[in-house]
């Protein structure tokens, strides 16, 4: 993206003067600011669209006073932030305390660096992507430990050391799981791992239901895979129920406590980063990233796969006792089952636009996320350490090794 | 194996749990957030259980005053258990044009000043009984935070946090008509005072001279003229200290709600000279401890 950015400034006839280099680091400059004001927007939204899903969960209604149903909220707690006295206490470590939420800052936004948003979309195309990823975030660790650290508070520290012990546990099984998908691709970039996921086939290669060819349909142990991931990403987000690090009601928000005012919204900012990240990493590694779920299939195909889906939805509906409100999933697939037929353009746009299909995907992740923090209670140190130690990690060993096996029982590989 | 059976129950339940969530997820009407300002809560109309009038059936909330009806007998601040209370009322003259209540009874009294504490009262009801004219009642409103009771130019936060917003006013006199009054009642009064001083102190004076001519006739080996001086400045002692006493009679000063009522009309108006300073200055600090507070919120 950067070098067809640099080209198309030199396509200019004003521009032409300017030299390779310098249209370069332009074009770098221009897309850097761009991934930052994603980033910073995303966690504006995203901070709405949790408070609404915790309180429609709870049965409450959420912001509702600033703007329309509240829209405006999370701006005006921004700009709040944004003016607020920025208190550094005077036992602090002032110099690690001003660069541990910048430390954090820094690794969870790099990291979208590598992130393929679509076709072309993509900052930087490199052959390590995954490891890059999974290597930089880990630098958030580094962060929160410094700002624990430097707060000189008891609770900052345990929450610090918490995150520390929390991070390095469920590195490993997080790193297994991805392995496994590297296994099947033969590729660490993240733009041939998408690309990998093309087509169609039947789900888990015999069950002659057509499905996508992403890698959670590819085989029961990545199906499984997948779902460690999402657990053990989870706790590396320190979200709940993985969140006893910065839990509240025992450690005052642990190594947040001491902070305030921006440095404060930048905790914030890379929480968020870091679960759109998570939620884009299994979009991609999982679930095909920008890969369309109609992109193989024809018109008829499509709107028979979209009255499979919502089928599916309406059952779960009506068990949920909830029958009223399923008529507009109903009603919808309806017409958009009605429009596949009658257009087959439609189909074909339903089809393309790969960062349409990418947000979708990694917005339903990050609902997901949304949803286990807003049902689950948190874990209790030991319970962390065990579901870790004894539970994800044997499992994802063997997830492995499943994998390997599956592959050359499908001769998907030879010896 | 009860590794095996904990993993599976985990999942299960956790499953579980977010069926229940999911489950109120979807139904985003059915809601138990009250949007306060535009929507308010019914309020109960049972029965307390005293009396037939509607007015004593309802909860116990701000109360209210029909001043067409009010005769200024003071029941109400008699019965009042914390003296939340505060009536003036003077006598009725002919401009004052005194009307005849709804329950038949001429007015005689002109309630200058009516207050009710509203930050002490506890809602007991005990004021609205005694009421001979049932015109102090209790009403059902529950919120306080409104402009249209005593001060039109403040907020409802500023109501909240100072103390003297909660105070009512619900007599419709004027200011300087009241002070008026109030200074013609303290006149009279402190002439009648005078008078009762000079009456007594002239009864004192012959019963001092009565004792002194006694103890003269009694003790005659000592000079006459000495003793009758001492005696003479010992009444004349006695006859200053209770005038002294009457003639300032500030009763306004030992009386706090009166003195946080009363302060703006004395600045303004300058008819009661006695003591500005510390009536003035003492609402001041409260404002700005208020500010401060506010500031720091
Ligand atoms: S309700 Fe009770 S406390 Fe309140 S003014 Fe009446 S008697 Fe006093
Ligand atoms: S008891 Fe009734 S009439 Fe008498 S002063 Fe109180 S409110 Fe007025």
């Amino acid at each position: 993206m950067i070098q067809s950015l640099a080209n198309w400034i030199l396509s200019f006839d004003i521009l032409s003067g300017l030299g390779y280099s310098i249209s370069w680091g332009l074009s770098l400059f221009v897309v850097s600011a761009l991934i930052f004001v994603f980033v910073a927007v995303n966690a504006i939204v995203l901070v709405y669209i949790e408070r609404k899903v915790s309180a429609f969960m709870q049965v409450r209604l959420g912001p509702m006073r600033v703007g329309k149903f509240g829209m405006l909220q999370t701006v005006a707690d921004a700009l709040k932030l944004l003016q607020k006295e920025d208190i550094i206490p005077r036992m602090a470590d002032k110099v690690l305390f001003i660069i541990g939420p910048w430390t954090i800052l820094i690794a969870s936004v790099v990291t979208f660096a590598a992130i393929p948003f679509s076709e072309t979309l993509l900052a930087a195309n490199m052959n390590i992507g995954l490891f890059y990823v999974v290597s930089i975030s880990s630098i958030v660790v580094l962060g929160i430990v410094m700002a624990g650290w430097a707060s000189n508070n008891k609770w900052s520290l345990y929450g610090a050391m918490r995150s520390a012990a929390q991070i390095i546990s469920y590195e490993i099984p997080v790193g297994i799981t991805l392995i496994s998908v590297v296994a099947v691709v033969g590729s660490l970039n993240l733009q041939t791992i998408v690309q990998a996921q093309a087509g169609v086939g039947n789900l888990f290669h015999w069950i002659p239901i057509p499905l996508p060819n992403w890698f959670i349909f590819h085989s029961p142990f990545l199906f499984l895979a997948a779902f460690i991931y999402l657990i053990g990403a989870t706790a590396e987000i320190n979200r709940t129920p993985f969140d006893i690090p910065e839990s509240e009601s025992e450690l005052v928000a642990g190594f947040m406590t001491e902070y305030s005012g921006l440095r404060w919204a930048l905790f914030f900012l890379s929480e968020y980063a870091n679960a759109t990240l998570v939620a884009f990493l299994v979009a991609i590694v999982f679930l095909g990233g920008w890969q369309s779920p109609f992109a193989d299939y024809q018109g008829a195909q499509v709107a028979l796969a979209i009255m499979t889906l919502t089928a599916g939805m309406w059952t779960a509906f009506v068990k949920t006792k909830v029958g009223r409100l399923s008529i507009y999933p109903l009603g919808l697939s309806l017409a958009l089952t009605l429009s596949a037929w009658l257009f087959p353009g439609f189909a074909i746009w339903l089809a393309s636009p790969g960062l349409f299909w990418m947000i979708m995907k990694a917005a339903t992740i990050i609902f997901l996320l949304m949803w286990f923090r807003w049902t689950f209670p948190r874990l209790r140190v030991d319970q962390l350490m065990y579901v870790s130690w004894k539970v994800i990690l044997p499992i994802s060993i063997m997830n492995l090794m499943g994998v390997a096996v599956w592959m050359w029982l499908t001769g998907e590989i030879q010896f | 194996m009860s590794y095996i059976s904990n993993i599976t129950n985990a999942v299960g339940t956790l499953i579980e749990g977010m069926k229940v969530t999911m489950g109120y997820f979807v139904r985003p009407r059915e809601h138990v957030t009250l949007q306060y300002p535009d929507e308010v809560w019914p309020v109960p109309s049972r029965n307390i259980g005293v009396g037939e009038l509607d007015a004593y059936n309802t909860i116990r909330s701000k109360l209210t005053v029909d001043m067409n009806d009010c005769i200024g007998c003071k029941a109400c601040e008699r019965a009042c258990p914390v003296n939340c209370i505060h009536i003036d009322a003077y006598k009725g003259t002919p401009e004052d044009n005194l009307q005849i209540t709804s329950n038949g009874t001429q007015v005689k009294l002109l309630v200058a000043n009516f207050i009710i504490d509203m930050s002490e009262c506890m809602f007991c009801d005990l004021c609205t009984h005694p009421c001979p004219e049932d015109c102090i009642t209790m009403t059902p409103d529950y919120q306080f935070i409104s402009n249209d009771n005593l001060k039109t130019d403040v907020t409802p936060e500023q109501r909240w946090r100072d103390k003297d917003l909660l105070i009512y006013q619900f007599s419709k006199v004027s200011e300087e008509e009241r002070n008026r009054r109030k200074a013609e009642a303290d006149e009279a009064k402190k002439a009648k005072a005078a008078l009762m001083a000079a009456k007594k102190a002239a009864a004192e004076k012959a019963a001092a001279e009565k004792a002194a001519s006694e103890q003269a006739a009694t003790e005659k080996a000592a000079t006459p003229e000495v003793s009758e001086e001492t005696a003479r400045a010992e009444t004349e002692a006695e006859v200053i200290k209770p005038s002294q006493e009457v003639s300032p009679a500030p009763e306004e000063a030992t009386n706090p709600i009166n003195v946080t009522f009363h302060e703006k009309s004395s600045a303004e108006t300058e008819t009661e000279p006695a003591q500005p300073d510390v009536v003035t200055e003492k609402p001041d600090e409260s404002e700005d401890s208020t500010a401060k507070e506010s500031e720091n919120g």
